[in-house]
């Protein structure tokens, strides 16, 4: 487990640092009170880190016991764009979650809440660094189509929030209860990701994989140990947190999340090709099943806490009865429960895209019925919000036969960048993309 | 005492882990602490998510040792490895499962170029009979207390 750190040419890595300034204010802070609330921990290094002394050859794929690429040049035209296009997504997902964050920081509850969150937008701002370091320490010219290392790099840093890859990367968040919800279930997913990709045929992005994912094991843990206790003070009564809060949030990211590992149909190329281990519904299947052991975990806690008195034999037969019957316990309804939204369940992307079902699976066929039971689901603020309003037109339009559901997808609009280096210039606009022809399975990393 | 119907395994420690962990201290030591246990499991990820180690038997945690790599404490320049605390469900002893996950956090320690392991452990406790076993014998080094003088006695 040792590991080679590396620091970006001075010029990329001041840009970082100048991107930092902006969207991590908070940084300096984090710096000070790092020995208070990460004791003993190592001091924060902005530095890619390469893992040493992992496997030097390919395990999967059509390549399998062929040597790991080193370069660029030893992949094939086809597996450098794929690759290469994995690196930016991946980037762009990393300073995305930090601006996302940023937004609602300053609202949480709890200091150390507050300190672990900072710590996840710090790592994440490394986790970028690290891409970066891919994209800048080889030349991609010949997969990238000329673009050099330089302009991918201005490009990803002058993302703003709805222009990012990922859906997930692209919606603010309405409070600091999306901060935790968001850490809990979308940093899953990039754990996910970040696992598929150790076996990954280019070796420096293998290589890049071990230290990011022991990062991520934190990140998951400042998300799920927070609703944790969320769900106990919701328990003993609470006014400031519900489990219905955070239900609407799980209900908001758990399908965008689901959307991250690539259409269902999908993935078939990143295994031939030897970049990661899965295809698409296999990653799929087993985060939703780890998701549903993270909601029985936080039930738990929440039926522990109404009933102290309880033996924990007797709280989890409670559990059991309750999931069973959907009915209450002493005052505890089923609905107070935390639970898995359906697979299906506002999905905008991927095999079900706009099928209208409900969180228990219900079905809809009229499109404002099917709004009116999304307002009931998701977060208020969230309804009032521009994505849910274009989601709606959109959802109308393929209902009425207007589009149809591949038009559909190509139609929500994105952010792009229109020119402009600095993020303070403003530089993205809302713009309307034509369709064009998406490669299903070649970008869902994080 | 059951008997596993699947193979036991061995993996690193993750956040999903703390209720079957608190499960376990709850059987073991009859205090429901889920606080500190989030405390302590917080503290071992954001350090080393490899180096601690559960055991998972029929789709259940069923054991879970804490380990961590430090160094220039107590003098100790070269890096230790640590083993703080340790549990096995009841339903599951006699199984060599703490071995088990002792030998996980002993490769992770050899792959960090870790070359001695710690630990501290009560004297009469059953405790050190098992690390007795695993090949710990008793170090130089000596754990002392005392309590915190009153005000008067330091003047």
């Amino acid at each position: 487990m040792k590991f080679e750190k590396i620091t970006l040419e001075k010029k990329y890595h001041d840009a970082v640092e100048h991107w930092r300034r902006h969207y991590l204010k908070d940084y300096d802070s984090l710096i000070e009170n790092w020995d208070r609330y990460f004791p003993q921990d190592e001091a924060f290094c902005l530095c890619a880190k390469l893992e040493l002394g992992t496997p030097g050859t390919v395990s999967v794929g059509e390549h399998a016991g062929e040597k790991k690429r080193v370069k660029p040049d030893e992949l094939t035209e086809e597996e450098a764009k794929h690759l290469l296009a994995i690196i930016r997504a991946q980037a762009s997902t990393e300073f995305g979650s930090i601006q996302q964050h940023a937004g609602t920081l300053e609202r949480a509850q709890d200091d150390e809440d507050r300190f672990w969150v900072l710590r996840v937008m710090a790592e994440e701002l490394r986790h970028g660094y690290q891409m970066f370091h891919l994209l800048l320490s080889q030349d991609w010219s010949r997969a990238s189509g000329g673009v050099k290392g330089e302009t991918m790099v201005e490009e990803i840093l002058s993302m703003q929030t709805g222009s990012h890859v990922l859906d997930a990367f692209n919606l603010e968040y309405d409070s600091f209860v999306d901060n935790i919800v968001f850490a809990a279930l979308i940093d899953r997913v990039g754990k996910y990701q970040l696992t598929m990709q150790k076996v990954c045929a280019y070796k420096p992005m293998a290589d890049s994989m071990p230290p990011m994912l022991r990062e991520e094991a934190f990140h998951l843990a400042a998300g799920v140990i927070p609703m944790r206790r969320w769900a106990r003070r919701a328990a003993e009564g609470d006014p400031l947190i519900t489990m219905s809060m955070i239900q609407k949030s799980v209900n908001k990211w758990f399908p965008r999340g689901l959307e991250m590992f690539g259409d269902e149909r999908g993935g078939d190329s990143n295994l031939r090709m030897g970049f990661k281990d899965l295809k698409n519904r296999e990653a799929q299947d087993q985060y939703i099943e780890e998701v549903r052991r993270m909601v029985r975990d936080i039930n738990s806690r929440f039926v522990r806490a109404r009933f102290p008195e309880y033996l924990p034999e007797k709280a989890e037969q409670v559990l059991v009865e309750l999931e069973r019957s959907r009915g209450s316990h002493r005052g505890v309804a089923f609905d107070e429960l935390l639970r898995l939204p359906d697979r299906r369940f506002f999905r905008r992307k991927g095999e079900p895209a706009f099928a209208m079902v409900g969180v228990d699976g219900e079905t809809f066929s009229d499109a404002r019925e099917y709004l009116r039971h999304l307002a009931k689901h998701l977060p208020e603020s969230y309804m009032a919000s521009r994505d849910l309003r274009n989601y709606g037109d959109v959802l109308k339009r393929i209902v009425s036969g207007e589009l149809s559901v591949a038009e559909g997808v190509m139609k929500m609009p994105k952010l792009k960048r229109v020119g402009g280096t600095c993020p303070c210039s403003r530089s993205v606009r809302w713009v309307m993309e034509e369709p064009s022809s998406g490669n299903s399975d070649a970008a869902a990393p994080r | 005492m059951p008997e596993l119907s699947t193979p036991l395994r061995i993996r690193p420690l993750d956040e999903l882990d703390i209720g079957s962990i608190v499960r376990i201290d709850e059987r073991v030591g009859g205090t429901y602490r889920p606080d500190y246990w989030e405390g302590r499991v917080m503290f071992y990820l954001r350090r080393d998510p490899q180096a601690s180690q559960v055991a998972v038997s029929d789709g259940k945690v069923v054991g879970f040792m804490l380990a961590d790599v430090r160094a220039g404490e107590f003098g100790l320049e070269e890096p230790s490895g640590w083993i703080e605390r340790f549990g096995i469900d009841p339903d599951y002893r006699g199984r060599d499962i703490g071995r088990a996950l002792f030998q996980a956090i002993a490769a992770h320690f050899r792959a960090m170029g870790v070359a001695k392991i710690r630990t501290l452990a009560i004297q009469s406790d059953a405790v050190s009979g098992f690390l007795t076993k695993l090949g710990f014998a008793p170090a130089p080094l000596v754990a002392l207390e005392m309590m915190v003088p009153a005000d008067r006695e330091q003047r």
